[in-house]
C-alpha cells in the first residue's frame, strides 16, 4: 500500500542517482576505450588504489571491531560520547579531514615534529594515503559493527558463558560469527568508501604519480590537466564505477549463499 | 540455629545469602541446595526469581552476600568468579540456540568449552550422543532455524547438561512452549536431572512443574522467601494469596499403580487416559522397583458433590467425606472434605443451600477421570 503521491518523487530520486552514471556511458570514447584503461596512467592509480583501500580496511577491521566492541558495551553515556566522537570524520568534509591530519603529523605539526626528530615523515607518502583513507573509512566500518552488536544483545554471550566458554573463545566463536552481515556490510562500506577519498589524500598526502596519485586523484588530474582530454578521465572514472559493481555483486552473492 | 544453618552449609552443594537493592524493589533471599536436590523457586512476576538466578550465575552482583559452591566462595562483597568458571548452567525460557551453529555443534560447543574440555572430533560425537537422549537423533546437521521450539529446547537441554554443570538453573524452560510440548520437555527434564544427577533450581509460576520436577518448593514473593518445605506441605497452607492461587487445585501427591494415583489414605484416583499409560511401568526393571512417585492434579469445580450415594454414574472416581469446612473461594464457595490429601470442591453458594451443606456433614463426591490429570515424580 504505497501512497500514488510518492511515485513521482520516488522516481525523482532515482533518476537523480541514475542519469548522471548513464551520462557518463554516452561520454564514454568506446573505441579508444581498451587502450585508455590499459596505459600506465590508469594501470598504476588502479593499482595504488586497491592496495591503499585494501591495507586501509584490513586497518579498520583491526581497530574498528574492538572500537565497535567497546562502544557497544560500554554504558549509554559512555556509548554515546564514544559513538559521537567516531562519527565526526564522517560529518567532516575529507579537506577539513586532510588539514587535521595534516597539523598533527604534517611538519611542525604536534606530532609530525616528533617523528621527524626520528626520521619518519609521513605526509606526501602512500603511509599518508593509507591513513587518510582509513580515518575517513574507520566511522563507517565501526557504526555498522556496533549497530549489529547491538541487535545480537549479549544473550548468546551470556548463555555461552553459563557454558563455561572463555570470554576469548566466545568473541570468536559466537560475537563475531553473529555479527557477520554487519562486519561485512562495514567491510563493503569501508572499503568503498578508502577507494573514493579524495580531498583528504589530496591536502594530507598530494598528487605524486606512482607514490600518492590514486583514481580519485587522477580523475582530477586528466580532467583539470593541460593537454589532457577529459576522456581519461572518463574512461577512468567508468573503472571506478566497474571496481565498485564487481564488490557489490561479489559480496551480493557471498551474502545470499550464507542465508540459504 | 546458627550451627545448624552452618552443618547446612556445609553439606550443601550450593548456598547463597543474597541483598540487591534496585530502586523500589529490594531482594533478601537465603537459599541452600543439597547434591541431587531440584528446587522449585515459585513465585509471581516481578518477585525476583530470575534476578536470584542471575545472580547465582555470576551474570548479575548482589550489594552484599555469598554465593558458595562445594564449599568454594563465588561470591562476597562482589563477583569473585566469573560465570565461565562457576560450573553453573543456565536453561531459560528460549533456547537460545547459537543460530549459526547446527544442532550437534551448539551441543559439542558445550563439550568443548564446558567441564570435559573435549577436543573437536570427541565433542561431536558425545554431542551425537546427547541428541540422541533427548529424542533428537538424525536432527544433528539441523540449523536452530529449521527446528521447532521444542526441539530447539531439547537441544538447549542437551547443550546446558553438556557441559556438565554442578547447578543448572533452569528459568521457566517450559513457559514459550505449548501445552503439547511442554509435558515432553517437563519429563525429559526430569530424567535428565534424575540420570545425571544434577542438582537444579527452577524457577516457575507452573504448579506442575514444581509437582513433577522438585523435591522441595520455595516461594519469593517481593523479593522475600515467605515459605519454603515439601511440595505438598507449601501447598496444604498456603501463605499468601499467589500460593492461594497455585493451590486453587487438588494435588494428590501419591504412588502410581495400574494408571491410577493411590493417595496416602489409600483412595485411589483414576486419569485421564492420556497420562494412566505415562503411569504405567515403563521398563521391567522399574515395575521391580515396585511403586513410583506419582502426582494427580484437578481442578475443585470438577469435583461434583452429591448427599446421598450415586449409583449407576459414569464418574469412575467415587469416594464419601465430610465436610471439614465451608468458605467464600474465587468461583464460588469452596467446600473441604476430608482424607489426606484433603479435597476442595467448588460450588455455587445456590448448590451449597440447596444441598444443605454444613461443616460435619458425609457427602459423596465423585470426579471424571478424564478431568483428573496425572505425574510421574
Amino acid at each position: 500500500m504505497i501512497p500514488r503521491l510518492l511515485y513521482l518523487p520516488a522516481s525523482i530520486g532515482l533518476a537523480l542517482l541514475v542519469l548522471p552514471l548513464a551520462g557518463l556511458l554516452f561520454k564514454v570514447d568506446w573505441p579508444r576505450l581498451p587502450s585508455l584503461l590499459l596505459s600506465p596512467e590508469a594501470l598504476q592509480p588502479l593499482g595504488l588504489s586497491l592496495a591503499t583501500a585494501s591495507v586501509s580496511t584490513l586497518l579498520c577491521l583491526l581497530f574498528g571491531v574492538p572500537l565497535a566492541v567497546v562502544i557497544a558495551r560500554s554504558r549509554p553515556r559512555v556509548a554515546g560520547l564514544l559513538r559521537a566522537l567516531v562519527t565526526v570524520p564522517l560529518v567532516l568534509p575529507p579537506l577539513v579531514g586532510g588539514i587535521a591530519l595534516l597539523s598533527l603529523l604534517g611538519r611542525g605539526g604536534v606530532l609530525g615534529s616528533t617523528l621527524e626528530l626520528v626520521g619518519l615523515r609521513i605526509p606526501f607518502t602512500t603511509a599518508a594515503v593509507v591513513l587518510a583513507q582509513t580515518f575517513v573509512a574507520l566511522p563507517f566500518l565501526v557504526i555498522a559493527v556496533e549497530g549489529a552488536l547491538r541487535t545480537a544483545g549479549t544473550r548468546y554471550e551470556r548463555v555461552a558463558a553459563t557454558l563455561g566458554a572463555h570470554r576469548g573463545t566466545v568473541f570468536a566463536r559466537i560475537t563475531l560469527p553473529l555479527v557477520g552481515p554487519g562486519l561485512l556490510a562495514g567491510t563493503v562500506l569501508s572499503f568503498a568508501r578508502a577507494l573514493g577519498e579524495f580531498g583528504a589524500t589530496a591536502l594530507f598526502a598530494g598528487n605524486q604519480a606512482g607514490v600518492t596519485r590514486t583514481m580519485p586523484l587522477a580523475i582530477y588530474t586528466a580532467f583539470n590537466g593541460s593537454g589532457v582530454t577529459t576522456d581519461q578521465a572518463v574512461a577512468l572514472s567508468l573503472l571506478l564505477i566497474a571496481v565498485a559493481v564487481i564488490i557489490l555483486v561479489l559480496v551480493g552473492t557471498r551474502r545470499a549463499s550464507v542465508l540459504s | 540455629m546458627t550451627a545448624a544453618l552452618c552443618q547446612d552449609a556445609a553439606t550443601a552443594v550450593l548456598a547463597a545469602n543474597l541483598q540487591l537493592t534496585r530502586g523500589s524493589f529490594t531482594l533478601d533471599v537465603q537459599l541452600t541446595l543439597a547434591p541431587g536436590e531440584v528446587l522449585a523457586l515459585l513465585g509471581p512476576n516481578g518477585s525476583g526469581k530470575s534476578t536470584v538466578l542471575d545472580l547465582l550465575a555470576g551474570l548479575a552482583t548482589p550489594d552484599t552476600g555469598t554465593v558458595t559452591l562445594d564449599g568454594v566462595t563465588l561470591t562476597a562483597s562482589g563477583r569473585l568468579v566469573a560465570p565461565e568458571n562457576r560450573t553453573i548452567g543456565l536453561l531459560g525460557q528460549e533456547p537460545l540456540l547459537f543460530p549459526h551453529l547446527s544442532a550437534r555443534a551448539n551441543v559439542a560447543f558445550a563439550f568443548r568449552v564446558g567441564g570435559a574440555r573435549l577436543k573437536t572430533a570427541e565433542a561431536r560425537v558425545q554431542a551425537d550422543r546427547w541428541l540422541d537422549r533427548v529424542g533428537l537423533a538424525g536432527l544433528g546437521s539441523s540449523l536452530p532455524g529449521a527446528l521447532s521450539g521444542g526441539q530447539q529446547q531439547r537441544v538447549a537441554l542437551a547443550r546446558a547438561l553438556a557441559a556438565g554443570p554442578r547447578v543448572l538453573l533452569l528459568d521457566e524452560p517450559m513457559a514459550a512452549l505449548d501445552a503439547e510440548t511442554a509435558p515432553f520437555i517437563r519429563q525429559l527434564i526430569r530424567e535428565q536431572l534424575s540420570e545425571t544427577g544434577t542438582s537444579a533450581i527452577i524457577v516457575t509460576h507452573d504448579i506442575v512443574d514444581a509437582v513433577v520436577l522438585a523435591h522441595r518448593v520455595a516461594v519469593l514473593h517481593h523479593g522475600a522467601l515467605i515459605d519454603e518445605g515439601t511440595t505438598a506441605a507449601v501447598l496444604a497452607a498456603p501463605q499468601n494469596p499467589f500460593v492461594a492461587a497455585l493451590a486453587g487445585v487438588n494435588l494428590v501427591v501419591g504412588t502410581a499403580q495400574n494408571g491410577g494415583v493411590v493417595a496416602p489414605d489409600g483412595r485411589t484416583f483414576w486419569v485421564r487416559p492420556a497420562d494412566a499409560a505415562a503411569l504405567s511401568p515403563t521398563t521391567p526393571a522399574s515395575a521391580a522397583l515396585g511403586a513410583e512417585a506419582a502426582a494427580a492434579v484437578f481442578r475443585p469445580a470438577s469435583v461434583v458433590v452429591h448427599t446421598v450415594q450415586p449409583r449407576h454414574a459414569s464418574p469412575r472416581n467415587v469416594w464419601s467425606a465430610r465436610v471439614t469446612g465451608i468458605e467464600p473461594g474465587t468461583g464460588g464457595v469452596r467446600l473441604r472434605t476430608s482424607g489426606d490429601p484433603e479435597i476442595i470442591a467448588e460450588l455455587t453458594p445456590a448448590a451449597v443451600a440447596d444441598l444443605g451443606l454444613q461443616v460435619g456433614l458425609t457427602v459423596w463426591l465423585s470426579v471424571k477421570a478424564t478431568d483428573v490429570s496425572a505425574y510421574r515424580r
